[in-house]
């Protein structure tokens, strides 16, 4: 599974939301109902399924799916981990 | 009592005027009068038992801003010893068995008199916490939070209790007396029932309803207000305070610079320094410095607080149906309850946490300082410890507090430490930090959430808790390092050396105590027990002045768990660090200090964002929901706190860059 089939199914799990209604452009906050606690939650969760430590601030500011995909293989590339 | 040095017997003369004006005594020998005494200004007056008299000759200000001659008209007066250029006047019943200071004034007063055996609040017995009792703290003049929260919460070492009580006792014995006293400058008017109470000098009791036995301290400097309709029995008020606007308060202390009104009720409850109760209701609390309740339908009950603030609907039980009304509630120093909050006693909660929801399982989360703790559907409480270490809130209260001092009066009761970050909660991050660490390893991957002590915490946020305490640990305890070493840098790296060493008489303990909003290592609060249990410290003078010296010594003892922690923390000592390592240090506390003020940026951007933005521009466009906004609430970048925050992340980073310069250029 690639990174942002990866990233779709932890988001879909997360905000407990159809996995199809996960798509690139979806703003967390606008389109997927995502509250602040559940954007920590999320990161966490990001941190867990690709065993990263991402900057907390840095990864809150993040908006969309596709952003926070891009976003993780910044960090997975940074940490020496590959991204595919 | 007078200004007047002697008092002597009336003249015939003076007695033949003051009839003609409608006065009479049972016995005119035994009516005194102060040198100079102008009976023309006595008018309709009567008095019984020994009356002295000082002397009346200028003016004074009523409250409506009248001035009226001094003097004594339609008055009854028993057993008082009136000041000099004393203003009574429509005294209803009587005043009876009062000293009255000079330039005092009482107007149209009803009763106002002082019982034999009287204590004025003093001796009174407050059981707080447990409603039932068990915990009670005995009211006396001058009573400390400190003092109080040692009575109150260290049952569990009845000697100690017992020598606390003698102190107490001696306390209350030197209050007791046949006769009340109103001090110099007092104002007390339009009030029916005054009855074992004493005034201090400049107090302004403004159509109160009913004072019964109690005192309202007051000084020059401080005066006490205590206003309309507001009706208190058994109390003790003290400097500068104020309670106003119908406030009913029976067996409650009111402490320093604090404020009560707006109907506020409460019962069997301290109030220390600061604390703000408005609208609501208490019952047996022990508030704190800085607690603070604004809102109608607030109950705060059978619960420890300090710097707390209650939201709107902020309630608890004590009362499970069982055995009455014997639970207790602890909330640590900073903990605010968000509106319609519901907490079931007994619980414990962490210092700087924040309770969202109604709570109906039991937890205790004390070890878990700046948490979010929101009750589920089910009522079980879901927690995010450090949640709230990086929040624009925390910073602003850690800000405000230290500014919003009403104390007035030159001797400050109780000891307030102010500091967010201290050895007493950066101290519980660590080992929370310690805690969540070894949950995290012994947890299977499997498990969607933790239980720790009553509440549930997801456990994937185990490792982001560990985050948020890490930011906050560094930034504490390399800042205290550097502010330490940039004092002594111009003296070069014997001085840097001599700045990380141990100062001689800093105590360390690992653990940090909050005695009533002061906080002590541990071992300097066993020292001091022990000093009490053991007859060193036997009075309450020699208590404070104990108290006092912990205070002062608070930086020496901080700095001890500093180099400790820092020790235990990075795995070297302090003497062992370089130059290049303080350098280096430094560089980390800069990084960790900027991301964390940076947070408190985001934090507060949220006030400003699209959700927060919702209704503005009310029958208007899209145009005029961002131009209403703006005109409403202003600019993210014009506001005040984030200026100052930016402000602040340039200063951190100036400091830095200068810290690092001047280090590297010392021998």
């Amino acid at each position: 599974m690639d990174i942002e089939q990866r990233v779709r199914k932890v988001v879909a799990r997360q905000l407990k939301v159809d996995e199809k209604e996960v798509k690139p452009e979806s703003d967390f906050v606008r389109d997927l109902g995502a509250e602040s606690i559940q954007s920590i939650e999320l990161v966490a969760c990001f941190e867990e399924e690709f065993d990263i430590e991402m900057d907390e601030q840095a990864a809150l500011a993040v908006r969309t799916v596709g952003s926070a995909v891009e976003f993780i293989k910044k960090t997975i590339e940074e940490s020496g981990g590959k991204t595919q | 009592m007078s200004n007047s040095d002697s008092y002597g017997e009336l003249t015939q003369k003076q007695i033949d005027v003051l009839e003609r004006q409608g006065c009479s005594s049972q016995d005119w020998s035994q009516v005194k009068v102060a040198d100079g005494f102008n009976p023309e200004r006595v008018r309709n007056a009567q008095f019984l038992g020994c009356v002295r008299i000082g002397r009346f000759g200028g003016s004074i200000k009523l409250a409506t801003g009248l001035e009226r001659p001094t003097g004594i008209y339609n008055a009854t007066i028993a057993n008082c010893t009136i000041g000099d250029e004393v203003y009574i006047s429509n005294i209803g019943v009587h005043i009876a068995n009062y000293d009255i200071g000079h330039k005092a004034c009482v107007e149209n007063v009803g009763t106002m008199l002082t019982r034999p055996g009287a204590t004025f609040g003093n001796g009174v017995k407050v059981a707080v916490l447990n409603e039932a009792g068990g915990r009670e703290v005995v009211l006396f003049d001058g009573l400390s939070a400190q003092f109080a929260y040692l009575m109150c919460m260290h049952r569990y070492r009845p000697v100690l209790i017992e020598k606390l009580l003698e102190m107490a006792t001696k306390e209350v014995k030197k209050a007791g007396s046949g006769t009340g006293k109103v001090g110099a400058g007092a104002r007390i008017c339009s009030t029916p029932e005054i009855v074992d109470v004493n005034v201090g000098p400049c107090a302004v009791i403004k159509a109160a309803a009913s004072l019964v036995n109690g005192t309202v301290l007051s000084s020059t400097e401080a005066p006490s207000v205590i206003g309309s309709g507001v009706v208190v029995e058994d109390f003790i008020i003290a400097e500068s305070a104020s309670v106003t606007g119908s406030a009913h308060l029976k067996q409650v202390f009111v402490g320093q610079g604090c404020k009560v009104g707006s109907q506020f009720s409460a019962e069997s409850s301290l109030f220390f320094s600061n604390c703000e109760a408005f609208n609501g209701e208490a019952c047996s609390i022990f508030a704190g410095p800085y607690t603070v309740s604004h809102h109608k339908s607030t109950l705060l009950i059978a619960c420890l607080f300090s710097f707390y603030n209650a939201g709107s609907g902020t309630n608890q039980s004590n009362h499970m149906y069982k055995l009455g009304p014997v639970h207790e509630g602890k909330l640590e120093r900073g903990t605010k309850a968000g509106s319609f909050s519901y907490m079931m006693w007994p619980c414990r909660v962490g210092p700087f946490s924040v309770v969202l929801g109604k709570h109906t399982r039991i937890f205790d989360t004390s070890d878990f300082p700046f948490a979010h703790l929101e009750a589920g559907a089910d009522g079980k409480c879901l927690m995010i410890p450090g949640l709230y270490l990086a929040t624009a809130g925390t910073l602003r209260d850690a800000q405000k507090w230290p500014k919003r001092d009403r104390r007035k009066d030159s001797k400050k009761c109780d000891n307030i430490s102010f500091d967010t970050f201290s050895p007493y909660t950066v101290g519980k991050m660590v080992r929370a930090s310690s805690i969540l660490s070894n949950l995290q390893d012994s947890t299977d991957r499997s498990v969607e959430e933790v239980s720790i002590n009553g509440a549930q915490m997801k456990r994937v946020l185990l490792r982001t808790s560990q985050k948020f305490y890490r930011t906050a640990i560094e930034m504490y305890l390399l800042g205290k390092i550097l502010a330490r070493i940039e004092k002594v840098l111009d003296g070069g790296i014997e001085e840097v050396r001599k700045a990380l060493a141990a100062e001689a008489d800093g105590v360390f303990s690992r653990d940090w105590v909050d005695i009533g909003g002061q906080l002590m290592p541990k071992q300097r609060l066993h020292d001091l027990t022990n000093a009490i249990e053991s007859g060193k410290v036997t009075d309450f003078a020699a208590f404070c002045g104990e108290v006092d010296k912990i205070y002062e010594g608070f930086e020496k003892d901080e700095w001890a768990w500093v180099k400790e922690t820092y020790k235990e923390y990075f795995g070297r000592a302090l003497e062992s660090l370089t130059k290049d390592d303080l350098a280096e240090a430094a560089e980390s506390y800069r990084t960790t200090r900027i991301r964390f003020l940076k947070q408190v940026l985001i934090d507060a951007e949220k006030d400003f964002g699209g959700l927060s933005r919702t209704g503005f521009g009310q029958d208007g466009s899209a145009e005029d929901l961002d131009e209403d906004f703006r005109q409403v609430r202003g600019l993210y970048d014009d506001n005040k706190f984030v200026k100052e925050t930016r402000a602040n992340i340039k200063a951190v980073e100036q400091r830095v860059a200068e810290f690092k310069e001047r280090i590297s250029a010392i021998s």
